[in-house]
């Protein structure tokens, strides 16, 4: 083994996302305050039967509607199919806390949905045949109309790559339409769908600002719980391992039903592109029904609600320092990305070129931060930190680093970094496995140095990969609420932080005007980049 | 030093820690010299082909270049290194560049070092793709693919070149066309190259040697007319399978004896004891038909190859013998019917094991 930069840059890379998640891991083996044995006795069995319930239920209806609306933007023509391709990813411009706030604000007694109903017919007592989105339900809408787009995306781009011969072939075996959706397009976009939906998983598990809000307890709330109420950091950590635990069987067992089958379209075999089918009439309408409620309930929905209360307390957006937030936001999603994005592209060539299994199992262990919620991560990072400045920094004569790492820019970059590090490193890695490793070869044999290899061969064709990645990222970190809420410094808000706080105090009229920016800023990173997104997908 | 331009010496090729040809020595004397390695799918020649361009390593033997060490089990010179250019099998174009992009990418290899004696435009004509110039790898066909890789490989002028099946898809209808280009472009760049092939009219065409590999082994490395009319092993034989295994007595310096042919004349290629038993080894053009004659045969089988049929004759000891016609010849027979076999038999070469 030829120890080279790319392997050194990849290995450091990974170690050090890898230190706040063995802190996570090492606190498993610590002793627990009694807060366990209190939780064993009351709610502990509450927070697994609501966190089962809510994963099962946020999985089922992501897939109904992310696949389906892929499956009809994919293989059919309809009016509006072309707008409909890209507008579905708008949902990711709502975060679920937000949307939970907007379920609340139509559906509660005297909201908007009242509101509406007064002004249509007069006054009368609506609210007791108004419908209430809150508790469980609230929270299982929330995540599932926010996160759906994981699943859109990426079974869009599967059924994209499928080949018109495999369509063609189940023409030839007789299938009706709905047979060969189940029999053929379906189980060959499975990877892809259930790569969509570990991504939901892992997120759902996480999900606090959307669960805190409706007060649903989760294991979730029971982690913010014990580390909050019972400062039982080693309880939390053993709570989120259980947790990881849970997901990682669910994909255990997924992958072992898949058996020896395998997925990948055989690029030897030629490739056919597929012609749509041209929908017209009551079906051509039924698929612009679907895309549009969806596209409804999932951006237009919450938009509309952020924008009335917006308009209808103006005063909210007076009070707020918009210039400020909207520079620190985009000052921690610039600087988190383009991290991001550097190190992740280093760290995947470097697995790439050096093919060596101590760096794999590295880079696979450095991936599992996503699947730690945020609040744990930002306080194993202090905990390590606290660790590290005691018990080294201190020994060794120097002053004490913890100002500069926790309650700075740079510590809740570091811990974005660590948290959304596997979101970065998948996507390119996918990116990367769209090229053939002789193409490297064939860079090498032109007289092509690695790094002349990784600049000029690898980055171009990346390109559009790394654009969407980056706007992924960026789309998660605008999001973010715990890791920003414990970790930024002294009065640095953020849209998102200050619509949490001013949605927790109960002024949900006050927590419009961010949200509402929140989601301008995120469509518009969408909206620039959705043609990029689309042209990777070979369009 | 060794006055060879290029040599293998003593090289086991192992592809994961797994040898898969052994201990294979080969050399190409002058620079422009074309040779071609010659063995039945996963042999191991691409692994051959992959070792020589640094693309695997060697733990043992050398691999040396114009008298510089490409490859030993101390020295491992990089493949951006070596100046050694291979076109791989399968399309290896960079999928985000044009096909005339990715041709231009190679012509940035040398640029500095070495007169120009090709330029783009002469290679796009030679091998016929300046319809495909402006188009992405996904939009060509296979056959296309090959050839532009072909080209991009030939505009680095390396100082080796390794082509790997390259025209394993290209139409049989333009297969022979560009087998002819490619002869006459490696000819006027004068760039040594390898090249690897299952197609033994393809290897016998465009090598000046011949390399088969077979059963781990570089079994036979000479000049095409030898491999075929001479090869030094029956598994040679069985690859090339162009002929069968008889057995026979030797009778005299000339002669030897088969029970179902009668006497044999001709020159021995390796001298045998008179009253050794031999397998002999008998090729389609080696026998002669001649209607007139007694040795008669049964036809128990009759192949139309266009220019010639090859008759399988059934002797009395039930051995079935190829037989080589010209398709002009004056009338065909059926199966069942006799086929005279003209006397006395006369074969330049005899080869026996």
């Amino acid at each position: 083994m030829r120890i080279n930069f790319w392997y050194i840059s990849s290995f450091v890379i990974s170690l050090f996302v890898i230190i706040p998640i063995l802190t996570v891991f090492s606190s498993f083996f610590e002793s627990t305050s009694n807060y366990y044995q209190v939780l064993k006795d009351t709610f502990l069995m509450e927070y697994i039967f609501n966190s089962l319930i809510l994963l099962v239920s946020v999985l089922l209806l992501t897939f109904l509607i992310g696949t389906g609306s892929a499956y009809l933007v994919s293989f059919y023509n309809f009016p509006f199919s072309n707008f409909f391709k890209w507008a579905l990813i708008l949902s990711f411009a709502v975060p679920p806390y937000i949307y939970a706030y907007s379920l609340t604000a139509f559906f509660e007694n005297y909201g908007t949905a009242y509101t509406i109903l007064k002004n249509l017919f007069g006054e009368g007592n609506y609210n007791q045949n108004i419908p209430k989105f809150d508790g469980l339900l609230g929270v299982v809408l929330s995540i599932s109309f926010s996160l759906y787009a994981y699943v859109y995306i990426l079974a869009r781009a599967s059924f994209l790559y499928q080949s018109q011969n495999i369509i063609d072939l189940g023409k030839n075996l007789g299938f009706t339409k709905f047979k060969a959706f189940y029999s053929i397009i379906l189980p060959a976009a499975r990877p892809a769908i259930v790569a969509g939906l570990s991504l939901v998983a892992m997120e759902t598990l996480a999900e606090f600002g959307a669960v805190d809000f409706f007060s649903i307890n989760t294991l979730t709330t029971g982690i913010y719980n014990s580390w909050i109420a019972f400062d039982d950091l080693a309880f939390a950590n053993q709570l989120s391992f259980f947790l990881l635990l849970f997901i990682f069987a669910l994909f255990i067992l997924e992958n072992l039903s898949r058996k020896n089958a395998k997925y990948h379209f055989n690029a030897r075999s030629g490739f056919k592109q597929k012609q749509k089918i041209q929908l017209s009439g009551k079906k051509a309408f039924l698929a612009f029904f679907f895309c549009f409620l969806v596209l409804f309930l999932s951006f237009l929905f919450p938009l509309s609600q952020m924008m009335y209360w917006t308009i209808k307390f103006p005063e909210n957006l007076f009070d707020l320092n918009t210039l400020d937030l909207l520079t620190n936001t985009l000052y921690l999603v610039i600087l988190s990305s383009l991290m991001l994005i550097v190190f992740g592209l280093v760290s995947n060539y470097g697995n790439r070129v050096n093919k060596d299994k101590t760096l794999n199992i590295l880079s696979t262990l450095s991936i599992s931060g996503y699947a730690i919620p945020g609040v744990i991560l930002a306080v194993a990072f202090i905990t390590f930190i606290a660790w590290f400045d005691d018990s080294v920094v201190k020994n060794l004569g120097f002053i004490s680093i913890k100002k500069v790492f926790i309650g700075s820019i740079l510590g809740l970059v570091l811990v974005y970094f660590i948290r959304f590090y596997s979101l970065a490193y998948n996507g390119i890695k996918s990116g990367y496995e769209k090229i053939n490793i002789s193409v490297d070869e064939s860079s090498y044999l032109l007289g092509y140095s690695k790094r002349k290899t990784f600049m000029n061969i690898h980055i171009p064709f990346l390109r559009n990969s790394l654009l969407f990645i980056g706007i992924l990222v960026s789309l998660e970190i605008i999001r973010e609420l715990p890791i920003t809420l414990i970790l930024r410094p002294f009065n640095f808000e953020t849209f998102a932080t200050t619509a949490y706080i001013s949605a927790s105090e109960d002024l949900l009229e006050a927590a419009a005007v961010p949200s509402l920016f929140l989601i301008l800023i995120a469509t518009f990173f969408i909206i620039v980049t959705s043609k990029y997104i689309l042209r990777d997908n070979n369009e | 030093m060794s006055k060879n331009f290029f040599e293998v010496k003593n090289v086991d090729f192992n592809v994961s820690n797994k040898i898969k040809v052994k201990n294979v020595t080969f050399s190409i004397e002058n620079e422009g010299d074309v040779i071609c390695l010659l063995g039945p799918s996963g042999i191991g020649k691409t692994t051959i082909l992959r070792t020589i361009a640094g693309l695997e390593k060697i733990k043992k033997g050398s691999i040396i270049l114009n008298g510089k060490t490409l490859s030993s089990e101390k020295v491992n010179l990089e493949p951006e290194d070596r100046n050694v250019s291979l076109a791989f099998q399968d399309n290896s174009l960079f999928p985000h560049y044009t096909v005339e992009k990715n041709i231009l990418l190679g012509s940035e290899r040398n640029k500095e070092k070495k007169e120009k004696k090709i330029n783009l435009k002469e290679i796009v004509d030679l091998l016929d793709i300046f319809h495909i110039l402006n188009k992405y790898p996904h939009e060509i066909s296979a056959g296309e693919a090959q050839r532009a890789s072909l080209a991009r490989s030939l505009i680095t002028q390396p100082d080796l070149l390794l082509l790997d099946e390259p025209l394993s898809n290209v139409d049989q209808s333009f297969k022979e066309e560009i087998q002819v280009r490619l002869k006459k472009i490696l000819h006027k760049l004068k760039i040594t190259t390898i090249i690897v092939t299952h197609d033994s009219y393809e290897a016998f065409y465009l090598g000046s040697k011949c390399g088969i590999i077979l059963n781990q082994e570089l079994k036979q490395f000479d000049d095409p007319y030898k491999v075929y009319h001479l090869p030094n092993s029956v598994e040679v034989v069985n690859f090339l399978n162009r002929g069968i295994l008889v057995p026979a007595k030797v009778t005299g310096k000339n002669t030897l004896e088969n029970w179902d042919l009668g006497t044999i004349e001709g020159n021995f290629i390796k001298e045998y004891p008179k009253g050794s038993n031999v397998q002999l080894l008998l090729q389609p053009e080696d026998l002669e038909h001649d209607d007139t004659s007694n040795l008669k045969l049964e036809v128990v089988d009759r192949k139309f190859r266009g220019t010639n049929f090859i008759y399988t004759l059934k002797t009395p000891s039930n051995t079935l013998i190829p037989v080589f016609v010209h398709s002009h010849h004056i009338h065909q027979h059926e199966v069942d019917e006799k086929f005279g076999i003209k006397r006395p038999i006369h074969i330049d070469h005899i080869v026996c094991f």
